[in-house]
């Protein structure tokens, strides 16, 4: 293996862990409230400018932007979810979706206007390095390196949550049935305000490392949604864990089609994996068959 | 001759859990037949199964010689096994003319001409008592309504076989005795009826054979009288049997 | 009243239609091409809501159909082809690619769905960019010149007018019947036998004739097309906007909803050059809370319609067959 494809293999890891870690909140969003989020991909690209602007203005690490973000993506995300959901959460299904769509996807559109106005140029990436590090005569990038481990650790801690606190029990509740989580007396609004802003705020800390990396601007929002959309699928709706893999697998193969075919086939690559997986397994990698 | 309905050594399995597990059922021609247990017991699985929505993870669903099991609903439907679902699902925003012209227009293997359809559809209303709402919307319904809507769309495609899950579960004791006769008269036009009741009163006073599932297990089977004697079905049963009327729905 | 106010009602459309047809010769240049651009997208909003509002999946790439009626009709008047032909040609190839492309899309359901089919778009404006040597690339591609403004002018309301009529014949048959059953509850449905996978593909491809349609004659008309104009936004999310503001499920909902957009865009786009993207946004917002259902099923609209005698249109749960029988 050539010290070139590593370096790919790595690069499309660690795309593959933002991928995968925005997949995941948007993973807990439509578990818990049915409700796919189309401005998903807006609270990365915000995510994004914001830790840009702390590190412009006031000189932090992205490391340190990601943890910030975090708080501060969840108030936003209660916010929205009061303001934009919450009054359309018992609507009949069928209503519900047409009513959701229009929702998310009108905030996408605002979010992604009013943002191109204040912000015209696109923001590239920042440039933060620590000095590479040589393994097995490779040299890989240590912020790389570190962005990963980094996501690693979050995901684990995400994890975790859901499993041990209350409130991440009630979510897991939630998502396997609504009902049977009311009659255990689980609020189930404010679990799903909750839970809208943990993934809000998931993509928000994956923006401030994706900012590292590439560049940002303000109309990337919806593609990334469609590509998040890809990665859920893979994955298996209704899988948290499978998210994650799908993002990996959609990172590494976005860059080594970047790579090979040239940087213009690379964002059809997400859209080419969501129809094989459709027509090979549709129920996603680790998604349950009926 | 093969029996009319046959489910022979019928399992599911999901994921981990066995919701059937080796259940024999026969069913005669122009009987009515209960499938009793608790909560759990494998039942609305059993009419899955039967009716084509889910297949049998192993075991088999013979229906006039031919094997079923494999078969997805439609096509189930249009050999003759009908149903209606526990928690009702009307099609909301249609009207119940519109619901019953869906189980005439595409559940029969010969469907009649349009105009010829709209009258069939009509008499069927009538015949389960919604003659005077033909134009209304299936939301807009009460309960034992919209029950008997989809007791309506089953009929429509000329079924040799009704299966009917909890049709009277949430009915007040007028409402019940209305199902009642309503279902002695599906009887005498020679349709088959299977139901999943929890109410002792209707099983009752309409099964001739009952099967007894506990856990995906078959417990026993026999007239309801044997069956109501049976201690293996009263130990399942503790204080489960509800032959109290059920109130009406919320 | 009712009867004379009906007739009233049915001869100013008349008068409107005769208006319509006599324009050209008016010499209101601007009002035809904004009539042209009108019908445009009122045939891709009705169009849409075959398969967005009768059978109930959102399919946010419908501008699909438009960008490859359009591009396929530019590449075939190039090589010398006519008209008709091209945009035969056109339809069949979109109706083909509707039938590829619902096959794994119609795996997914609800707002899957409705993401999915709008990362096509994407997915069809890059691969258009990028086989620049058939389509010209980004730089868009031009037709053979020539001023094709007034037929074109006539024939895009004779494809609105068909579409009409296909939507309301739809909207009554048994296909349409089905069709509102799969939105009400596709599984039951499924159980009393309508064959779900095929009507959804047929209702795709039926949606995507008249989209495909415009898309060449839009082409022809205005001899240039660029991906970012038949793929981008706009294309793709006014007509969507349009059914569902005017009222989704209905085949009345988009004529309303097109021309309100079209007017309120005419005096607001104008004196507020900034922030359009941000309209539309807050527009479906406040649909989507407040109004799902559209304007005609709102309390003020619904009773006009009704007493018009469109009431079936407005209530499509109505089927007017039964009121004559006794």
């Amino acid at each position: 293996m050539s010290a070139d494809f590593i370096q790919l293999l790595v690069g499309g890891i660690l795309l593959g862990g933002i991928y995968g870690l925005a997949a995941f909140g948007l993973s807990i969003t439509f578990g818990v409230l049915n409700v796919l989020n189309l401005a998903h991909g807006e609270f990365l690209m915000l995510g994004s400018l914001v830790s840009y602007g702390i590190f412009m203005g006031l000189g932090l690490n992205p490391f340190i932007a990601a943890v910030l973000v975090i708080p501060v993506f969840m108030l936003l995300g209660i916010g929205f979810y009061l303001a934009l959901l919450k009054p359309i959460m018992d609507k009949p299904p069928h209503q519900l979706l047409v009513a959701s769509i229009l929702v998310t996807l009108g905030a996408s559109l605002f979010i992604e206007d009013v943002t191109a106005f204040f912000w015209e140029r696109p923001v590239t990436g920042i440039s933060y390095s620590l000095p590479p590090m040589e393994l097995a005569g490779v040299v890989i990038s240590s912020t790389r390196l570190l962005i990963l481990l980094f996501i690693f650790a979050l995901a684990c801690g995400m994890q975790l949550y859901l499993k041990k606190t209350y409130v991440g029990k009630s979510i897991r509740a939630i998502v396997q049935g609504r009902e049977g989580a009311k009659v255990v007396g689980i609020p189930i609004s404010r679990i799903s305000a909750l839970a809208f802003s943990i993934g809000m705020a998931l993509a928000a800390s994956a923006g401030a490392f994706y900012v590292t990396l590439f560049t940002v601007t303000p109309v990337m929002g919806i593609p990334l949604t469609i590509k998040y959309l890809c990665v859920v699928v893979l994955g298996g709706l209704g899988s948290i864990v499978g998210s994650v893999f799908g993002g990996l697998i959609l990172g590494v193969a976005e860059t080594l089609t970047a790579y090979y075919c040239g940087a213009e086939w690379s964002p059809t690559i997400a859209f080419i994996l969501l129809i094989l997986i459709l027509i090979i397994k549709p129920e996603g990698l680790f998604g349950a068959k009926k | 001759m093969s029996p009319f309905l046959e489910c022979r050594e019928i399992s599911k399995t999901f994921g981990g859990i066995e919701a059937l597990t080796h259940v024999n059922l026969t069913v005669e021609p122009g009987s009515i037949t209960g499938v009793i247990g608790p909560n759990g017991a494998g039942k609305t699985t059993l009419f899955n199964i039967v009716s084509g929505a889910l297949r049998p993870t192993a075991g088999d669903v013979i229906f006039k010689g031919k094997k079923i099991s494999g078969m997805g609903p439609a096509r189930v439907c249009r050999l003759g096994i009908a149903r209606t679902y526990q928690l009702v699902r009307p099609f909301n925003s249609l009207s119940t003319m519109e619901n019953v012209l869906i189980g005439l227009g595409f559940g029969r293997t010969e469907t009649l001409k349009k105009d010829k359809r709209v009258a069939e559809a009509i008499k069927i209303l009538q015949f389960v008592g919604l003659g005077d709402k033909i134009n209304h919307v299936a939301e807009g319904l009460t309960l034992v309504e919209k029950k008997h809507l989809e007791i309506a769309r089953a009929l429509a495609t000329a079924p040799e076989i009704l299966l009917l899950d909890e049709v009277v579960s949430g009915l007040n004791p007028t409402e019940v005795s209305q199902t009642i006769q309503t279902i002695q008269q599906i009887r005498k036009s020679g349709i088959t009826v299977i139901m999943i009741e929890h109410i002792l009163k209707v099983v009752m006073a309409l099964c001739e054979r009952v099967v007894v599932l506990n856990y995906g297990v078959q417990i026993a089977e026999g007239t309801p009288q044997e069956v109501v004697t049976n201690e293996a079905v009263i130990e399942a049963y503790i204080g489960k049997f509800d032959d109290t009327e059920g109130g009406p729905d919320a | 009243m009712n009867r004379r106010g009906k007739k009233l009602f049915y001869l100013v459309v008349l008068l409107l239609c005769l208006l319509l047809a006599a324009l050209p010769w008016l010499g209101f240049s601007y009002g035809i091409v904004w009539i042209f651009l009108l019908a445009v997208y009122f045939t891709l909003a009705l169009s849409y809501d075959i398969v967005g509002g009768y059978m109930g999946y959102m399919n946010l790439g419908h501008s699909t159909f438009f960008g490859l009626g359009a591009y396929t009709t530019a590449i075939l008047l190039n090589q010398g082809f006519n008209l008709v032909f091209a945009l035969l040609a056109a339809l069949l190839l979109t109706a083909v690619f509707a039938a590829v492309v619902s096959y794994p899309l119609f795996r997914l359901r609800g707002a899957y769905f409705a993401l999915a089919t709008f990362g096509l778009i994407s997915l069809v404006e890059v691969l258009t960019t990028n086989f620049r040597d058939l389509t010209g690339g980004s730089g868009g591609i031009s037709t053979p010149p020539g001023n094709h403004m007034v037929p074109s002018y006539y024939l895009v309301l004779a494809v609105a007018a068909g579409t009409m009529v296909l939507s309301h014949f739809v909207a009554r048959s048994k296909f349409g019947l089905a069709l509102f059953s799969i939105r009400e509850d596709e599984e039951v449905a499924a159980a009393f036998g309508v064959p779900t996978t095929l009507y959804k593909s047929l209702a795709l491809i039926i949606s995507s004739a008249p989209a495909s349609l415009v898309g060449g004659i839009y082409v022809w008309n205005m001899t240039y097309i660029s991906p970012n104009s038949v793929f981008g936004l706009e294309i793709a999310l006014s007509p969507i906007i349009m059914a569902m503001l005017g009222g989704t499920g209905i085949m009345i909902g988009p004529l309303v909803g097109a021309v309100f957009i079209t007017l309120v865009q005419e005096f607001l786009w104008t004196k507020v050059p900034y922030f359009h993207l941000a309209m539309y946004g807050t527009v479906l917002v406040l649909i989507g809370l407040f109004m799902p259902g559209g304007l005609v099923r709102t309390r003020f609209i619904k009773p006009f319609i009704q007493w018009l005698g469109l009431g079936e249109a407005v209530d499509y749960f109505k089927n007017a067959d039964a009121e004559r029988i006794p």
